[in-house]
């Protein structure tokens, strides 16, 4: 192995990129901070955190997913052309010229897939143990970091929305169609944001590169700042919400005023102290382990996991390819990705009549309803006043109630997103799986 | 207030730096705005009346339907009031009898919408699904320089605007 001698002291190849096998609590502590990509791990982990059973690793997995979708989409970039003339050709090519074109898209399909339900589930999971909550610590904001997440759902789904065009297919044009009908129904700037967005008022070639560059570097910009910020607020915050529920069920005595929790000034380097400096019980051995190795094996072990499960399922499950966009032939019937058939569903049945007033569903169902959705899950940590007793708890008794709304909610997107997709068939009308859909004439 | 020179200058500084910035940040964004829409033409020269099928014809660049009785011609747009799918025409084998804003009348066909299942009757008007008003009818002219139909999807006009060759 190479050596290096920088001021007297030895350099090894091991000990400049990595300490895996750290020999002392100090070598552990300093493989976290002097490694780039480590250095905003804590040096020691709960075992409460670490554990599968309390966040299902859903965090994790999505920002792999969000990792595969940056190396596939570098990778497709050099293979696309956003053009009205040439898209649609690109995208035929990578699916069925250039070599693995049809892995490589399919992997990025279904990432993107995957990420928007990973995105879900990981905001279904922080609600329902109530990890949006403060606990003990001096100094935390943890409904800050809920709003962050929020706006990183928003984004997700803005993101995957923005890649449904380039393709220039049926599918993608249709969709587009109409969710940026949707967004025109706003009340007064909607007409101006459609404008701004498709850079005039058909979608054509101002729209498909804007679309193109919010898709390429917008967006994941967007996504790549505000995740280090929700990863550096979790660090701010003491970790994850389960330690402060591992110290307080520890402490015996009611915590009345906060507890001071250390500031990261040492980066957690001080051997034998984790997040709470003052809550000496969670010190103890039998409660942390140190970062290298455990925590990183696990997230390891995770990637690799959400890594080999995209492969396989693109091996099976291929990007669609529909006829070239035509502005002019609707297909019948035109559904909106599955993600927002939910909202294409509102949209359908929510236009509301009263004597000679019309409300334009469009208005009610595409943008009034999940509008006082998303403000009320974004300040629904500041609502919500149950005792820190169940924050970074499953199923607190005491929020008991909120959990039920919060599930009967999710639930009823899901079943709409069911509808949607299984059972609207020609002219929107309702059928049963089992139903055949009557055979219509492909133009008037 | 008093200010110091140091401050004054920092103020100084520091505003006409965010000064600077504002003016750049609207350049970028007003570059957003086309100036020119290379957009497809809103008024379309069709053929000579005599040329055009009694019935119905769909233009497919300008997603509008136009209907020839004898010498009376009018054109319905296709895009639904709704969400701006293209409606489909649908021929009824038997002709039925509503009731449109109080008359009774005799539809022969209809417009369905694929999208969120709007339907409307035969002159336009909306009757189910979620679309908020009937399709709009746009102007038919007679071009004076050849006497070719013209299609102006810019004008539109109130439902019954027929044009009489």
């Amino acid at each position: 192995m190479a050596e290096v001698k920088v001021n007297g002291k030895k350099l090894t190849k091991r000990s400049l990129f990595w300490t895996w096998a750290p020999r002392s609590e100090k070598e552990a502590g300093d493989s976290i901070v002097r490694n780039l990509l480590l250095h905003w791990f804590p040096a020691k982990v709960t075992l409460k955190s670490l554990s599968w059973g309390y966040s299902l690793w859903l965090g994790t997995i999505t920002a792999t997913l969000f990792l595969i979708l940056t190396l596939t989409g570098v990778v497709l970039m050099f293979l696309y052309v956003p053009s009205v003339e040439r898209a649609y050709q690109s995208v035929k090519d990578i699916e069925y010229v250039v070599s693995f074109g049809w892995f490589i898209r399919a992997m990025h399909r279904n990432s993107a897939h995957l990420m928007v339900a990973f995105v879900f589930l990981h905001m279904v999971r922080v609600f329902l143990t109530g990890a949006y909550k403060n606990g003990i610590g001096v100094g935390q904001n943890r409904p800050l970091n809920w709003i962050v997440g929020v706006i990183l759902l928003l984004i997700t789904l803005f993101l995957s929305f923005t890649g449904y065009l380039l393709p220039w297919d049926q599918l993608a044009f249709w969709a587009i169609t109409v969710g940026t009908n949707i967004a025109k129904n706003a009340p007064i700037v909607g007409e101006w944001i459609r404008f701004v967005l498709l850079g005039g008022h058909e979608i054509e070639q101002n729209a498909l590169i804007r679309f193109y560059v919010l898709h390429c570097f917008f967006l994941p910009a967007a996504v790549l700042i505000l995740f280090s910020y929700h990863m550096w607020r979790i660090r701010k915050d003491g970790g994850l919400a389960c330690v402060d529920n591992l110290v307080l069920s520890q402490k015996k005595e009611k915590v009345k005023d906060g507890m001071k929790s250390k500031t990261y000034s040492l980066l957690g380097l001080t051997a034998g102290r984790t997040v709470q400096v003052e809550t000496s019980l969670i010190d103890e051995e039998k409660y942390t382990v140190n970062s290298v190795p455990f925590l990183i094996r696990r997230i390891g072990l995770v990637m690799l996991g959400t890594f080999v499960f995209v492969v396989l399922i693109s091996l099976f499950i291929h990007a669609p390819l529909e006829e070239p966009a035509n502005p002019n032939v609707t297909p019948n019937p035109a559904k909106a990705p599955w993600y927002f058939l939910w909202l294409q569903e509102l949209v359908a049945i929510t236009t509301i009549r009263i004597g000679g007033f019309v409300l334009n569903g469009a208005l009610v169902g595409g943008i009034l309803i999940p509008g006082i959705l998303v403000i009320l899950l974004a300040i629904w940590p500041y609502l919500d006043k149950s005792s820190n007793l169940s924050t970074g708890v499953w199923f607190s008794k005491e929020r008991m109630r909120q959990n039920i709304v919060f599930l009967v909610l999710c639930f009823l997107v899901i079943v709409l997103i069911i509808i949607g997709t299984y059972m609207r068939g020609p002219n929107w009308e309702f059928y049963f799986p089992w139903e055949p859909w009557p055979q219509l004439p492909k133009k008037f | 207030m008093k200010l110091d020179r140091r401050e004054f200058l920092k103020n100084l500084g520091i505003g006409s730096l965010l000064l600077a910035l504002a003016g750049q940040i609207y350049t970028w964004v007003r570059s957003l705005f086309p100036n020119v829409s290379y957009e497809g033409t809103r008024r379309v020269k069709l053929d000579e009346p005599d040329k055009i099928p009694d019935g119905v014809t769909f233009i497919d660049d300008i997603k509008t339907y136009i209907f020839r009785e004898g010498k009376t011609f009018y054109a319905i747009s296709a895009v639904c009031t709704h969400l701006g799918c293209t409606v489909k025409y649908v021929g009824l084998s038997k002709p039925k009898v509503v009731k449109i804003g109080g008359k009774e009348v005799e539809v022969k066909w209809e417009f369905h919408c694929p999208c969120h299942g709007s339907k409307f009757y035969g002159d336009g008007t909306n009757y189910a699904g979620p679309a908020p008003r009937p399709l709009d009818w746009v102007k038919v002219e007679v071009s004076p320089e050849d006497g070719k139909l013209v299609v102006d999807l810019g004008k539109k006009v109130s439902q019954n605007y027929k044009l009489t060759v």
